[in-house]
């Protein structure tokens, strides 16, 4: 039971680490879509790391099927749903006229859309 | 099971500290992602309480506050790009 | 608007029914009567949303071994990108190079479109802004790339999408 908490705690661990890396990347990045790309890391394996811990501990030490279905629920709503939000999020700030600072490498959005 | 509840006030603290972008942002995008990010963490923090603590009314606040905050997110989206809510 | 179908009805409303029970887990009469009206209801109202095409599509031997492979896939490309990804956040934010780039797609039909979409959007690094379809039926995603390693379409398609699109094809076709 011992190794089974130690393997819990590490994949919360790595999820909070990865959440940390997430919130970095959005109060430092230099431009708005950057701030887009880190936000994505919170929500993709930080709620999974999170989630799979919290199942294991449901299943193993709670032995309660209520709980670990309603904490599977969580992670996969919140890995299906958010890319919808987060595509139409982007696309709206492109639209409403945000561009970075600096000049990007290539946009080949601006060249079909734009002019 | 104090661990638990020291990941939960982790990802509590991770939570605010995005109230940095969220009121220093300049455009309106940055504001919602900041706190579209806020709510997915807030979830997982509940979800972690709630199994330290064995209140089983954590885990259904955390579903509604999941979908509440993807879908004005996407509302918000949708109205930046076209200038309405909806679709003509 | 496309007109109610019953089969497409009957697949929502297995849909809804299983998610009621998986959330309420009580099983007495109650709970399983009000959970089929309320289901039957949702299913009435939003089937002509949710499902285009034939229903029971996925109840196949062959499909559905093809997507939990994919889902294997995704996990490992996932954790590659989310890796990439940390490093350059805990590094200080400075190593990046942004850029939109237009890469073709090979893929038919709006689910596995949509589905590989979703994908790349949520691999950290790269999130898709729209798609478009010139005159010949080709479809085009746009997508907005944190690091530019490479301004050719062909070449820049492979890096991003090249595993999870074979592992769509593989899936709905």
């Amino acid at each position: 039971m011992t190794a089974l908490r130690i393997v819990i705690d590490l994949l919360i661990a790595v999820g909070a680490i990865f959440a940390l890396a997430g919130t970095i990347g959005v109060n430092k990045m230099p431009d708005t879509f950057s701030r887009m790309q880190a936000s994505t890391c919170t929500s993709t394996l930080g709620v999974v790391g999170v989630c799979l811990g919290a199942l294991l501990y449901a299943i193993f030490f709670k032995q309660d099927p209520a709980t670990a279905i309603k904490v599977v629920v969580i992670g996969l709503l919140v890995i299906t749903i958010n890319p919808v939000g987060a595509h139409a999020i982007m696309k709206g700030a492109y639209r409403h006229g945000v561009r970075p600072d600096k000049e990007m490498k290539i946009d080949d959005f601006r060249r079909d859309f734009d002019e | 099971m104090i661990d638990l509840l020291i990941f939960a006030v982790l990802l509590g603290a991770l939570a605010i500290a995005h109230f940095y972008r969220l009121i220093k942002g300049p455009t309106a995008a940055d504001r919602m992602v900041a706190g579209d990010n806020m709510d997915i963490l807030i979830s997982c923090a509940m979800v972690l309480y709630s199994l330290y603590s064995g209140r089983g009314i954590y885990l259904d606040i955390a579903i509604i506050s999941a979908m509440l905050g993807i879908i004005d997110t996407m509302l918000v989206g949708r109205y930046l790009d076209t200038g309405r809510w909806h679709k003509r | 608007m496309q007109k109610t179908k019953f089969p497409a009805v009957l697949a929502t409303f297995v849909l809804c029914y299983a998610f009621w029970i998986l959330l309420t887990w009580s099983f007495s009469a109650q709970e399983l009567a009000a959970g089929a009206i309320v289901s039957l209801a949702a299913a009435l109202f939003s089937a002509r949303f949710f499902i285009h095409d034939k229903a029971f599509w996925f109840l196949r031997p062959a499909r559905l071994g093809a997507l939990i492979a994919y889902v294997f896939i995704f996990l490992g490309e996932l954790i590659k990108a989310n890796v990439d990804m940390a490093k350059r956040c805990f590094g200080g934010c400075k190593n990046i190079d942004p850029g939109v780039i237009r890469v073709p797609v090979g893929l038919k039909g709006d689910y596995a479109q949509a589905m590989l979409a979703n994908s790349i959007t949520l691999t950290p690094g790269t999130i898709t802004l729209d798609i478009a379809e010139d005159q010949e039926g080709q479809a085009y995603y746009y997508i907005h790339w944190i690091d530019v390693q490479s301004t050719d379409p062909d070449q820049a398609g492979e890096m991003i999408k090249g595993n999870l699109e074979r592992g769509i094809r593989r899936i709905w076709e």
